[in-house]
């Protein structure tokens, strides 16, 4: 195991992951920018160290300022958490030339799984069943609409690297395919520095089901089950579930077992989910992988007991997975909301401010993942994400009951919150059966969906 | 809105190839670039050189090689630890941060990042110098980022020693107001 780790993160990733080293009994390092100098994984922190300033290209987006902290910090390692560096291939290349370890797969893996179309040809080699897309990237706009005319509209346009739904657009005729095909490319271009597309059949009805999976250096995986992220706004997870209520538990078990034989089998190494995209007839198909920890991994780790940022790290330390599939319990039903500074009642308009008071909900089957506390501001510089909260319980009405409770008892006063989206969902009869898609809320618009559930 | 309706098309053409250069050098300057340096710091190369579409940028290493220097910074990791940044250990964190026994913000240089300070050596305390003068570096992956004295003055105190880990705008220096007294009237300070 390491004797001391560079977090390289902030916000409630940066406290999770401080949580699992001292769990571990490893030295940690908070790398913070000036923006978060009073933020509480830096207050709480044995020892932190300033990296740039807010602008995030020159602090947490910087390997040279990450890696240069971790040297002179003494650190062994570095964990990124999520988003900034965490998938970054060159990155963990570099911090490997400098003899540290890289938390999460190593370069060489991350290169291989580094572009999303290489990806779906890679698994769908090794079993995973694919959307039927477009043959490698497109070259040209006409090479576009002939590829568009074989797979059948709609056709979802998407960039080969990257997230969020930058660069992503859905079109129904070639005229529209013709017209977004150049702003795709810049916004392509512009978020992630690579203006390739491809494109993808476009399934109406369908859900997000992703399979975590922990693949030790010495080839041995299991999978930690599902999570259900359909209920999603402008491609953004909102909610995510465990188990997905989409599928029959033998489903569920096929998905998933396939999913690690493939991973395994195209050499994936560390944590990591697959996602899929479930039509209406319970059909799979694999979209992309993420190479890291992710937002919603402790709607796993209410189920299965098990702490996957601790896995991550031992993994990354080289140690055998040291459990086998056999041994993973699954055990009852958890939803993790996200709890976002977003306005609602304007678009979910991103906010920043100060947390006038913040209390966090408790009871059986409650856990709060927030950076938060009385007094905080939260800058305006990085994402809107306030905390998690995830609620647990021995089955999904139960789990929902709490959930209703913990959002009634949660205060954040001072800043808008999307609390009310999740009360909404909770009071709505598509989620309570189970029955969401990810274009939903998008298509009922949140507005619709909040004011039907103010009537009930 | 208006004026959206009287542009043409080559207008927007114009806009589309702007707005993709803009960004070209956006992701030049605040994403490769990092990398690039890093890179370069890691390998023990003196230049490199990297094209990508219409772009092409190149790095040359200022100084002698790099692995050598990486190698000493990560040496001296165990030491600095114990002084430096250590400022920010816990407990003393937040009273750090509010206390007012800091000099006035503008009379102290500051480090323009996270690495390892080495002070020019021909400085002394007492040593004249000017707003935006050299007074050290600070190495960071092998790239050496100026220290710059903020205002025209002389050189007081060291707040840290040359080899300490520093953090990101760590006050290093402060620059006094013109000693003696008497030959300038101007004791604004």
């Amino acid at each position: 195991m390491f004797r001391k780790v560079l977090i390289a993160n902030r916000g409630e990733i940066a406290l999770r992951i401080l949580r699992a080293c001292r769990t571990l009994g490893v030295e940690a390092v908070v790398a913070y920018s000036e923006a978060d100098r009073e933020s509480l994984p830096v207050g709480l922190a044995d020892e932190a160290i300033c990296i740039g300033p807010s602008d995030a290209q020159r602090s947490y987006l910087s390997a040279p300022a990450v890696i240069s902290a971790a040297l002179v910090t003494g650190c062994d390692a570095i964990h990124p958490g999520y988003g900034f560096l965490s998938e970054d291939e060159g990155f963990a290349e570099v911090v490997a030339a400098h003899d540290l370890t890289f938390i999460g797969p190593p370069a060489n893996v991350l290169e291989r799984f580094a572009s999303k179309a290489g990806t779906r040809q890679l698994l769908g080699a090794h079993g995973l069943p694919t959307i039927p897309g477009s043959d490698g990237m497109l070259r040209d706009d006409q090479h576009a609409l002939a590829e568009a005319e074989r797979i059948g509209y709609p056709v979802l346009v998407k960039p080969s690297a990257g997230g969020g739904g930058k660069g992503m657009r859905m079109v129904r005729t070639p005229r529209e395919l013709e017209s977004v095909l150049k702003v795709c490319r810049s916004e392509a271009k512009a978020a992630f520095g690579d203006d390739s597309l491809y494109l993808e059949k476009w399934l109406d009805e369908n859900r997000h089901v992703e399979v975590q999976v922990a693949v030790d250096r010495y080839g041995h995986g299991v999978h930690l089950g599902e999570r259900d992220c359909s209920v999603q706004r402008r491609h953004q997870k909102i909610l995510e579930e465990s188990p997905t209520p989409a599928l029959s538990e033998s489903a569920r078990a096929e998905l998933a077992e396939r999913a690690v034989r493939a991973v395994v089998a195209a050499g994936y190494e560390n944590v990591g989910t697959l996602e899929f995209l479930v039509d209406g007839r319970g059909d799979f198909y694999f979209i992309e992988i993420n190479c890291r920890i992710q937002v919603e991994h402790p709607v796993t780790e209410a189920v299965t007991s098990l702490d996957l940022v601790a896995m991550q790290m031992r993994i990354a330390a080289g140690e055998p997975l040291g459990i086998n599939q056999a041994d993973i319990d699954f055990d009852g039903h958890a939803i993790e909301f996200r709890i976002n500074a977003e306005d609602p009642a304007h678009d979910f308009r991103p906010g920043a401010g100060t947390v006038e008071r913040y209390l966090a909900p408790g009871g059986p089957g409650v856990r709060m993942d927030s950076h938060l506390y009385t007094g905080y501001e939260v800058p305006p510089f990085y994402d809107s994400l306030l905390g998690k909260l995830i609620v647990w319980g021995p089955d999904r009405a139960t789990a929902i009951a709490r959930g209703r409770v913990a959002l009634e008892e949660l205060v954040i006063d001072g800043i808008t919150t999307n609390v009310e989206i999740h009360q909404a969902l909770l009071a709505s009869e598509t989620f309570l059966d189970g029955r969401m898609t990810t274009n939903l809320l998008d298509r009922v618009g949140s507005a619709a969906f909040l004011a039907a559930a103010a009537r009930v | 809105m208006p004026e959206q309706k009287s542009r043409d098309a080559r207008h927007d053409r114009d806009d589309v190839e702007r707005s993709t250069d803009h960004a070209a050098i956006d992701r030049l300057t605040a994403e490769l670039l990092p990398a690039l340096i890093a890179k370069l710091g890691a390998t023990g190369l003196g230049e490199l050189e990297v094209r990508e579409g219409g772009w092409r940028v190149r790095l040359r290493r200022p100084g002698g090689p790099g692995p050598a220097r990486d190698r000493r910074a990560a040496d001296r990791a165990e030491r600095p630890t114990e002084r430096g940044h250590q400022a920010r250990s816990r407990g003393d964190h937040h009273d750090e941060s509010r206390s007012a026994v800091r000099a006035d913000p503008k009379n102290v240089a500051t480090s323009p990042a996270v690495g390892v300070f080495q002070p020019r050596k021909d400085l002394t305390a007492g040593s004249r110098v000017r707003a935006g003068d050299r007074l050290g570096a600070v190495d960071m992956l092998g790239v050496a980022q100026e220290v710059v004295a903020p205002i025209d003055g002389v050189v007081g105190t060291s707040l840290v020693e040359a080899g300490d880990a520093v953090e990101y705008g760590q006050e290093l220096i402060t620059i006094e107001f013109g000693v003696p007294m008497s030959t300038n009237g101007t004791g604004n300070a």
